[in-house]
């Protein structure tokens, strides 16, 4: 008697979930993801006040007393929050996706991506448009290879933070001979190397070492550069794939070469004088992370003024003293020469077009191409 | 009245459970079950479409994952379930004044936050620390060979992880046995060794029934050790779903594999404690339903 009873509360129970799976079903609009069709919003300059936070990766602004945070803190009377929340842009994106969905900025009045996800972010409704009129110093200071990028010819949604190069960072006294990235491919460093779990910075390096322009590549090219790499991690020649932590890996000398990039490679030399970047025979890939305004940030105004505040070249030339990237804004390289000279001639800040001449801009991918090369590479990461 | 009011009594005694059970594990159940039944892209958006297949695919696509999962969940607990039954033991028995303060020190480790304690064992582990170096020179580790980021380091991190959880369930089981019953063993011409298996191992099988439980199934969806210890050929089906929710954002087959993840837990605990006798689990309480 008590087992029937028991019976007929797990058949009703198992009835009411599949009703409510059904009405969920019905329910249509309740699609998580996808574009919204809806207008553009477009940001409105208006009184700078208030409160501004925003989202940037590690070690990206001096945030101390002195810093550029506290500059613009005292310039604008804007109480800002700095927060260094960025540490791939994929796992920012599905931390915030939720909120975005929603029209809601998770607070944040500014966040920094890479260009290939401002470029997501801007397709699926969750990014502002603003004018450039209202960024004179923008206007004035972008510098001009960075004016017209494939992803946003008028600079309408981003506003380049700092550009970068992706090229191979190695410990001097551990692998003096790599200078390619076929060589990372060379058992004599088998368990010692790792590369990035950023596709477009991995893969588009590995299709350059056996001559294929990663932009403009095929499907099949990047299928089959991911099919190198994962033969590689198999044999235990490739040891993992990281983020910045691959910092850590070649500090303590467990990593002796790794795909890396330029700025972090100039920080932890400093620390290190064995560990450096070296720009690979095959060329480097060239990347900007930017400012974007979420759909629904609050005091976009504020936002705006930050956007235009770092392009200022005086308060660029802290900000790339600090950082140790590539700076977008002009004029800046005449202020750090008077400054630290030597800081104005290091290639791998302020590059000459000859230094970067083999190097590819980061490519991006689209649709569902872009979502099989996408699943392939994780596959190889997840082992 | 007061009959009806008696009546409820345990109803309100249960309220504040059920209420967190219902809020912390049903809602978030249900949302998750319902988007383990989407399909679609994330450009394009994910639809309700009860896609079924997710949770077969789930399994088939990450069936390494999931065998090096349990395998490295198991080894670790018994691992755990050797150094920890003779330590449980020695504190309940042998340890007299210093009890407290070894019980202390068994706890001591959760002063420090779980994922410091894990990067520290990357220093410790790394390639040329002075303990790889010992461990080659007295040939553990083959020349030019590496601890860190081998399955050695990763089921030596859910180990050490969650040995205490292993102890202190086995500590209290032993420590309030009946001493007098050992007595009377040995009263009867037991010798020590039979004492110990016929009256001391099975009154402490609730303790190492709840310890093992405690640490394979916290160790079977762990990532964070395959994360920081190990590499991607390390991989734990907990780093698939983490990778699945957060970096290709594909919900619904995270979604699913966590549905999946949670159904063989529940299966392998059940057969376990099947097997384990469930007056093990319960004490004398459970054998009396029998």
């Amino acid at each position: 008697m008590r087992q029937m009873k028991r019976l007929r509360l797990l058949v009703i129970g198992a009835l009411a979930l599949i009703a409510t799976l059904a009405l969920a079903a019905c329910g249509g609009d309740d699609e998580v993801g996808g574009g919204s069709d809806e207008e553009v919003a477009v940001v409105e300059k208006g009184p700078v006040e208030g409160e501004v936070t925003i989202s940037n990766w590690p070690l990206y602004i001096d945030k101390g007393n002195q810093g550029t945070v506290a500059e613009f803190q005292e310039a604008t009377g804007v109480d800002t929050t700095y927060i260094e929340d960025v540490n791939d842009n994929n796992e920012f994106f599905g931390k915030l996706r939720p909120e975005f969905e929603q029209g809601n900025s998770g607070g944040r009045s500014i966040a920094v991506v890479t260009d290939w996800m401002a470029k997501r972010m801007y397709d699926l409704g969750y990014l502002q448009e603003f004018d450039l009129a209202d960024l004179p110093d923008v206007e004035a200071n972008l510098r001009e290879n960075l004016r017209e990028p494939d992803f946003d010819p008028e600079r309408k949604f981003t506003v380049p933070w700092q550009s970068g190069m992706t090229g191979v960072i190695v410990r001097k006294d551990l692998a003096p001979d790599v200078t390619s990235i076929n060589d990372l491919f060379d058992p004599k460093y088998k368990g010692k190397v790792t590369m990035l779990t950023e596709l477009r910075d991995t893969v588009p390096l590995v299709m350059k070492a056996d001559g294929v322009d990663p932009n403009g590549a095929s499907k099949e090219d990047w299928l089959a550069a991911i099919d190198k790499i994962e033969q590689a991690a198999a044999s235990g020649q490739i040891r993992d794939f990281t983020g910045n932590d691959y910092a850590d890996d070649l500090t303590r000398g467990d990593v002796v070469a790794a795909i890396g990039w330029s700025g972090d490679a100039v920080q932890l030399q400093a620390d290190n004088p064995n560990i450096e970047w070296r720009m690979p025979d095959e060329g480097c890939i060239l990347w900007s992370d930017n400012m974007v305004i979420p759909v629904g940030a609050p005091n976009p105004s504020a936002a705006l003024e930050f956007m235009d505040f770092v392009y200022d070249p005086q308060v660029q030339a802290d900000i790339a003293e600090y950082v140790n990237y590539v700076t977008p804004v002009d004029g800046v390289k005449e202020i750090l020469a008077e400054r630290d000279p030597e800081l104005a001639n290091n290639q791998l800040i302020f590059p000459d077009d000859e230094f970067t001449e083999s190097c590819s801009i980061q490519p991006t991918l689209e649709g569902s191409d872009e979502q099989e090369i996408e699943e392939a590479f994780q596959q190889v990461i997840t082992g | 009245m007061s009959t009806a009011r008696r009546r409820l009594v345990p109803y309100f005694l249960l309220g504040p459970g059920l209420i967190w059970l219902l809020v912390f594990f049903a809602v978030p159940m249900y949302y998750m079950g319902e988007l383990a039944l989407r399909s679609g892209s994330l450009d394009e958006g994910f639809g309700f479409t009860w896609e079924f297949a997710n949770f077969p695919d789930a399994l088939s696509d990450n069936s390494t994952q999931f065998a090096r999962s349990f395998l490295y969940a198991g080894v670790a607990t018994a691992l755990s379930l050797v150094i920890a039954y003779p330590l449980a033991y020695a504190i309940a028995f042998r340890a007299g004044r210093w009890r407290n303060l070894l019980l202390f020190l068994v706890i001591a480790p959760f002063f420090t936050t779980y994922l410091i304690r894990t990067l520290a064992w990357q220093t410790i582990l790394s390639d040329g620390s002075p303990v790889v170096d010992a461990l080659s020179f007295i040939g553990a580790v083959p020349d030019g060979g590496r601890v860190l980021d081998t399955p050695g380091s990763v089921i030596a991190g859910l180990t050490y992880n969650f040995l205490p959880f292993m102890i202190l369930p086995i500590y209290a089981s032993l420590e309030r046995m009946d001493r007098s019953l050992i007595e009377a063993a040995t009263d009867l011409y037991a010798s020590a060794r039979t004492a110990f298996l016929k009256v001391t191992l099975p009154l402490s099988a609730p303790g190492v029934v709840a310890g093992t439980l405690l640490t394979f199934i916290p160790a079977s969806g762990d990532y964070v050790n395959a994360l920081f210890l190990g590499s991607r050929n390390q991989a734990m089906i907990g780093n698939v779903i983490q990778n699945n929710y957060l970096v290709t954002n594909n919900y619904p087959d995270a979604a699913a594999l966590s549905f999946v993840l949670m159904a063989v837990i529940l299966a392998l605990v059940v057969i376990y404690i099947r097997f384990a006798g469930s007056e093990a689990l319960m004490g004398d309480e459970g054998g009396q339903t029998r």
